[in-house]
């Protein structure tokens, strides 16, 4: 299932390099239909679909700049403390995150300042979204990235938007389909968990379409 | 000692960031969130308050002396805290709307708890909310009435005496303990008359699991200082001169007894029946002084009914709910009033047999408890 | 999360853990990190092992020194208990299990983000004795892989037609097609490998046990209103 990326390495061309990343993030290894990651808030919060986009956008935010705050941890802080011994590829779990705590914070912080319409949008998940699963996952990928495809600071940046991004269209597709399930009759050991797993799993194998999209 | 090593290594570099993190977040915090200082309007200009922004309008508004009924402390869920704002509130936040009706919104009120102090603020504050205030006392005397009510007595420190009207309450504060980071507040009717303006009596039952009774009742003690502002309420004792009935159940009594002793001390004789409903006979009390008022006061009659199973302690008095031994007893409307005082269930139930008779809307008066 | 508190008693809340409150199938929570991994039996195995250590120690460690965490923090206190529990399993899969470990390394991490251990916590752990905690969570831990194995042996059975695949248990269960050598009825189901199958077998599984819940509490309601 991985992306044939390997051969769009750092040397070939960056621009088309940079789509193919945002495209599989977002696409062939969508972080919660592919990755299974982000679940639960994604059950409960698609319900609607104003809070569904409050939640995708918050997610996104988040994403991308958590995945570029631990890219340079990782890069400037584990790696040269690997050479003492320091097991990075673990300690890294617990620095990542310390720093998605608080840059959750700090996102919090910044938009009730700066305008309130989107704190009440958006800002009120962010407490939210500390522990989801996502934007941890996101970042450990990212590392995977680094490590095994040389990931360069562009690349990383492209990747957590293109996760983020991902995330945002299946809450609001699946928000506009529940939308249209409320007048559907379900059997009552189906309604909510059930049914939602069920429909994740048939737009997970829509987006496995999207495997044949990413060739070199 | 090359285990030492990565070891030392990791925490601090784990301990390092999070230090790091920490203190960058307090920069921010202070270089963001501290909004200055804002003018806060009340009343079109009758006062101007500046004040620091950044808490919402009840924290700030209770600060500059100003204070506003809050149940929940502030926690967005009793609406208590309603107020009209003119200007500079900024958008409806979500967690307002569940508690405002269109009309409401339209006509500019907001939950003053949820709303933060951000910018330059107009509110409109009612008077006799302007004039309460917050007092500090000592507990002189706890004394059980039943098996979970208590009578509390506390005597004012600062200032040194209150002044209220029957049938007001006050919200006393229950400090934090336990798993209760926070003070909260909660409301009773005062018990005690207003001629004894040094102290206030307070009839309060214990609610299971109740934040503020769970206090009372088991860390309270004579001697302990306690805070409390007031006098909040409308219930009252009208102008008119007709007869009423006043309907009661537990800790309800507390208005009546406020009122009963202050209309025998003032000489204000108004026909009045007062039933007071409980389940047996121990639920029961005052139920000696109640009854020497009426044998004293010839326009006073006490009617306590019981609603439990018969017992054999030789009951004399009414049985069965109090809603139906109030039908049993009033006979026509007329200009009766009728005041209660207890639970939403019990006073629902007692208006529904109160309009069958023919009282009108406007003559019932009503103090709910949540 | 209303979680009824009267069983305190160790043995009592292994049991409810395990069954009547099982979290993945009344509350569906914590499948995210978990079903990437469901598409082989011996992974999953790992992986259930990890998050039922990490449960139970770190039950017992909060609720060790639940009366010293200021509210503030608590959240990130318990997070980070957690992501020291979840540092040791990485180490010891890394050392023992390095191929498979490479597979399911960054869902080992996710565990710390795990819905379930970070409820167990909050609603157990955070305000009882250590003992009945541990056992708490070692129930909840164990609830939790009841369901996650389930998934995991349909989805390698039919879309691999093995259990323990890469392993030294590994026993074919359902022989497939491969040319010359066996005709047979069977084909492995690709959407049991690929993702989508992990949902379906979870669905049907949640499916299931629901049922059987309405009707155990159809059949209380009954029984009580006499």
């Amino acid at each position: 299932m991985t992306p044939a990326l390997a051969q769009a390495g750092p040397s070939t061309m960056p621009g088309a390099g940079l789509m193919l990343v945002l495209l599989s993030a977002a696409l062939t290894d969508n972080i919660l239909l592919t990755r299974f990651l982000g679940m639960c808030p994604f059950l409960s919060v698609s319900r609607q679909i104003k809070s569904a986009f409050g939640m995708g956008l918050a997610v996104l935010f988040v994403t991308t700049g958590t995945c570029v705050l631990n890219y340079w941890l990782y890069v400037y802080l584990l790696r040269p403390l690997a050479a003492y011994g320091v097991p990075a590829e673990s300690l890294k779990l617990i620095l990542f995150i310390i720093v998605i705590a608080a840059f959750v914070q700090l996102m919090e912080m910044l938009i009730e300042r700066i305008s309130i319409t989107l704190y009440y949008s958006l800002g009120i998940f962010l407490p939210l979204i500390t522990v989801n699963c996502a934007i941890l996952g996101a970042s450990l990928f990212m590392v995977n990235n680094v490590t095994s495809k040389g990931f360069g600071l562009w690349r990383v940046l492209t990747y957590g938007f293109g996760s983020g991004l991902g995330w945002f269209v299946a809450i609001m597709l699946m928000a506009g389909i529940r939308r249209r399930l409320k007048n559907a009759r379900i059997p009552p050991a189906l309604e909510g968990a059930g049914i939602t797993l069920i429909i994740t799993g048939i737009m997970a194998m829509a987006f496995v379409i999207f495997q044949g999209m990413i060739k070199i | 000692m090359s285990v030492l090593l990565p070891i030392l290594l990791s925490s601090a570099a784990a301990c390092g960031l999070t230090v790091i993190l920490a203190a960058a977040l307090l920069v921010v915090e202070k270089l963001l969130v501290n909004r200055g200082t804002c003018v806060v309007d009340v009343n079109d200009g009758e006062r101007k308050l500046e004040v620091t922004g950044g808490r919402s309008v009840l924290t700030t508004l209770t600060d500059e002396g100003i204070f506003i009924p809050s149940a929940c402390g502030g926690r967005g869920t009793c609406s208590y805290c309603k107020l009209e704002m003119t200007a500079g509130a900024g958008p409806l936040s979500p967690t307002e709307m569940p508690l405002l009706t269109a009309e409401e919104i339209e006509r500019g009120l907001r939950i003053s708890c949820q709303v933060k102090v951000r910018n330059d603020l107009a509110v409109t504050i009612p008077a006799e909310l302007l004039s309460v205030r917050e007092y500090r006392g000592v507990v002189e005397r706890i004394r059980d009435l039943t098996g979970d009510i208590k009578e509390l007595r506390i005597r004012l420190v600062e200032p040194e005496a209150i002044d209220f009207t029957a049938g007001q309450y006050i919200q006393l504060r229950a400090p934090a303990y336990g798993d209760n980071p926070d003070p909260v507040y909660r409301a009773y009717s005062i018990s005690s008359p207003p001629s004894a303006r040094d102290g206030i009596e307070l009839i309060v039952r214990l609610v299971p699991g109740g934040i503020c009774t769970t206090w009372i009742f088991t860390m309270l003690t004579e001697g302990d200082e306690v805070v409390f502002n007031g006098p909040y309420g409308e219930f009252r004792l009208s102008e008119a001169g007709g007869p009423m009935i006043w309907i009661a159940g537990g800790s309800g009594m507390a208005p009546f007894w406020s009122m009963v002793r202050h209309m025998k001390q003032t000489g204000h004789a108004r026909p009045c029946t007062y039933f007071f409903g409980a389940v047996r006979e121990r639920d029961l009390f005052f139920t000696d002084e109640l009854k020497a008022l009426a044998r004293e006061l010839p326009w006073f009659s006490y009617v306590p009914a019981l609603s439990g199973p018969a017992e054999s302690n030789g009951w004399t008095g009414e049985t069965g709910l109090i809603t139906e031994v109030v039908d049993r007893h009033v006979r026509e409307a007329g200009d009766l009033e009728a005041y209660l005082c207890g639970s939403p269930g019990m006073i629902a139930a007692a208006a529904a047999v109160l309009h069958a008779k023919g009282i009108g809307e406007q003559r019932m008066y009503y103090d709910k408890f949540e | 999360m209303a979680e009824p508190q009267e069983t305190t008693r160790p043995g009592q809340a292994l049991v409810v853990q395990l069954w009547r409150e099982n979290p993945v199938f009344r509350q569906v929570l914590g499948i995210c990190s978990s079903l990437a991994v469901t598409n082989l039996v011996f992974n999953t195995a790992l992986m259930c092992a990890g998050l039922i250590w990490t449960t139970t120690m770190s039950s017992l460690t909060v609720s060790l020194i639940r009366d010293w965490i200021p509210r503030r923090v608590r959240v990130m206190v318990q997070v980070l208990i957690i992501a020291v529990y979840v540092i040791v399993v990485d180490i010891v899969f890394r050392a023992l299990f390095l191929e498979t470990h490479k597979e399911i390394a960054a869902y080992v991490g996710l565990i710390i983000t795990n819905c379930i251990v970070l409820g167990r916590l909050e609603a157990f752990a955070g305000r009882n004795p250590p003992l009945p905690s541990a056992a708490d969570g070692l129930g909840a831990g164990l609830g939790y892989s009841l369901i996650l194995l389930f998934v995991a042996v349909v989805r390698e059975i039919l879309g691999f037609g093995t259990v323990f695949k890469n392993t030294a248990w590994e026993t074919v269960v359902l022989r497939g097609w491969e040319p010359g050598v066996y005709e047979t009825w069977w084909r492995n189901w690709t959407i049991m490998a690929i993702p989508p199958g992990a949902f379906f077998v979870l669905a049907v599984a949640v499916w299931a046990a629901r049922a059987v819940a309405l009707r155990q509490e159809a059949g209380q309601a009954g029984e009580g209103a006499k």
